[in-house]
């Protein structure tokens, strides 16, 4: 097939398919409720025992703290994410907090929270 | 020698087909409520990947060329393009990609190459064009050796490759549930293939088929499809990128960071490189058996059931305390 025709097929192909799912909604990110986040967890991570959930008042975010170690999930597409926060940075962020997993295949995770949220998730985390 | 023999890319000219394949698969979902899920950012990074998988064919697809003519000059056989040859070569060539295949999920430096295929949370017609950047230089090249050897010529050989490839294209769906049995027999089908790209302990390491899914009931591979245990797709520790450099590099990195580490002896660093994906030279970490070991000690119901034959979950030190 000649170059410059694949090339097209290609972008147009890519572009054309990818439009038409963000205009029927399928960009949607997932929204996690108390339930949904523990039972997501546990779907990443089913040797944990989890000790308690809390969600992010936009449900993309939850922090699972564990009999071991916390952990952050959140919404990637219409699916979540997961990590034990064993090897990580926390950075203040104005949106929140700006996490960076020591991980290529997590760049950083910026995780919105509300100034109590805010407060609450590093009370929940100070202890340690 | 058999001169000027040339074969059609195939992959390249199925290019409008697939196209036209994923956008019937997604109004079918669309109309039906079921049968599948679509994600833009998930599908647009997998379509990404099969671009960037053809770029990589011809930017390095030169290397595997000059390798094959190399061993095409030194065999004294030629076997000649008759249709009975190619369909033999292709026979042959599934058997070639089933170790390969094999190989690409029990030693990381192949993983790492072929972990992006099974990077996505879902299963459709994108998941299959979501292809590897990097296969070169996982050297996996020289499992076609025997066969080129053996008097099928180079172009052929990558064509029915280019064939296989084809096939595998439409079993990357949820819409179809079974194929009639005795094609569900023989052939590897959207079944089988969907337990291929589970994470759930029972499905790892298990049907590796291209086409034919004789060889996985041939090599004791092979899982069938549980009503009871619905598959749930991608990695046991799931990438949080859409990214496609990320996706196509990812494992690459974190071999150089686990090999390089300070502290380690040799065999350690090899392990790292060489050893089934999930290796840890501390133990932190869980390879398949481990981790279908660790499932059966939650779920000792399971023991003896498709995909834990031969596994017991005392063979698993240090579990009894989760237990
Ligand atoms: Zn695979
Ligand atoms: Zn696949």
């Amino acid at each position: 097939m000649p170059l410059e025709i694949l090339l097209v097929l290609v972008v147009v192909g890519i572009s054309g398919i990818g439009l038409m799912l963000h205009l029927t909604g399928r960009s949607r990110m997932r929204v996690l409720t108390h339930d949904l986040a523990w039972q997501d967890w546990l779907r990443h991570f089913p040797d944990d025992d989890v000790v308690d959930v809390t969600v992010s008042h936009d449900g993309h975010f939850a922090l699972i703290r564990t009999k071991e170690v916390a952990g952050l999930l959140w919404s990637f597409g219409a699916d979540t994410a997961a990590r034990h926060l064993l090897d990580f940075d926390w950075l203040e962020h104005p949106e929140g907090f700006e996490i960076l997993f020591h991980d290529f295949s997590i760049p950083r995770v910026i995780v919105r929270l509300d100034e109590t949220e805010r407060r609450h998730w590093r009370h929940l985390l100070d202890p340690v | 020698m058999t001169e000027q023999v040339s074969f059609p890319d195939a992959v390249q000219w199925a290019v409008p087909f697939f196209i036209a394949a994923i956008l019937v698969e997604f109004v079918w979902i669309a109309i039906k409520g079921r049968g599948g899920r679509y994600e833009t950012r998930d599908a647009l990074t997998s379509l990404i990947m099969g671009a960037g998988n053809i770029a990589s064919g011809f930017l390095l697809g030169f290397i595997a060329y000059a390798f094959f003519m190399w061993l095409w000059q030194i065999t004294p056989l030629d076997l000649g393009t008759s249709v009975p040859v190619i369909f033999i070569c292709f026979v042959l060539d599934d058997l070639r990609y089933y170790w390969v295949h094999r190989f690409g999920h029990r030693i990381r430096w192949v993983w790492a190459s072929h972990v992006n295929h099974h990077s996505s949370q879902h299963y459709n017609l994108t998941t299959a064009l979501r292809q590897t950047w990097t296969y070169t230089f996982t050297f996996m090249m020289v499992v076609r050796a025997p066969l080129i050897l053996l008097g099928f010529h180079p172009a052929m050989v990558l064509f029915v490759g280019g064939l296989n490839l084809i096939y595998q294209f439409w079993i990357h769906t949820e819409a179809i549930r079974k194929m009639p049995r005795w094609f569900e027999a023989v052939m590897n089908t959207p079944s089988h293939h969907r337990v291929h790209h589970g994470r759930n302990a029972r499905y790892l390491d298990c049907n590796y088929a291209g086409v034919f899914i004789i060889w996985d009931k041939l090599f004791g591979t092979f899982v069938p499809e549980q009503e009871s245990d619905k598959v749930d797709y991608g990695l046991v520790h799931n990438i949080g990128t859409f990214n496609p450099l990320r996706v196509a590099f990812h494992e690459w990195v974190s071999i150089w960071r686990d090999a390089t580490q300070t502290g380690l002896s040799l065999r350690q660093r090899l392990a790292y490189c060489f050893a089934p994906p999930g290796y840890s030279h501390d133990g932190s970490r869980n390879n398949s058996n481990q981790i279908k070991a660790k499932h059966l000690a939650r779920h000792p119901e399971d023991h003896g059931t498709p995909g834990f034959e031969g596994f017991s979950a005392s063979r698993q030190n240090g579990l009894a305390d989760r237990s």
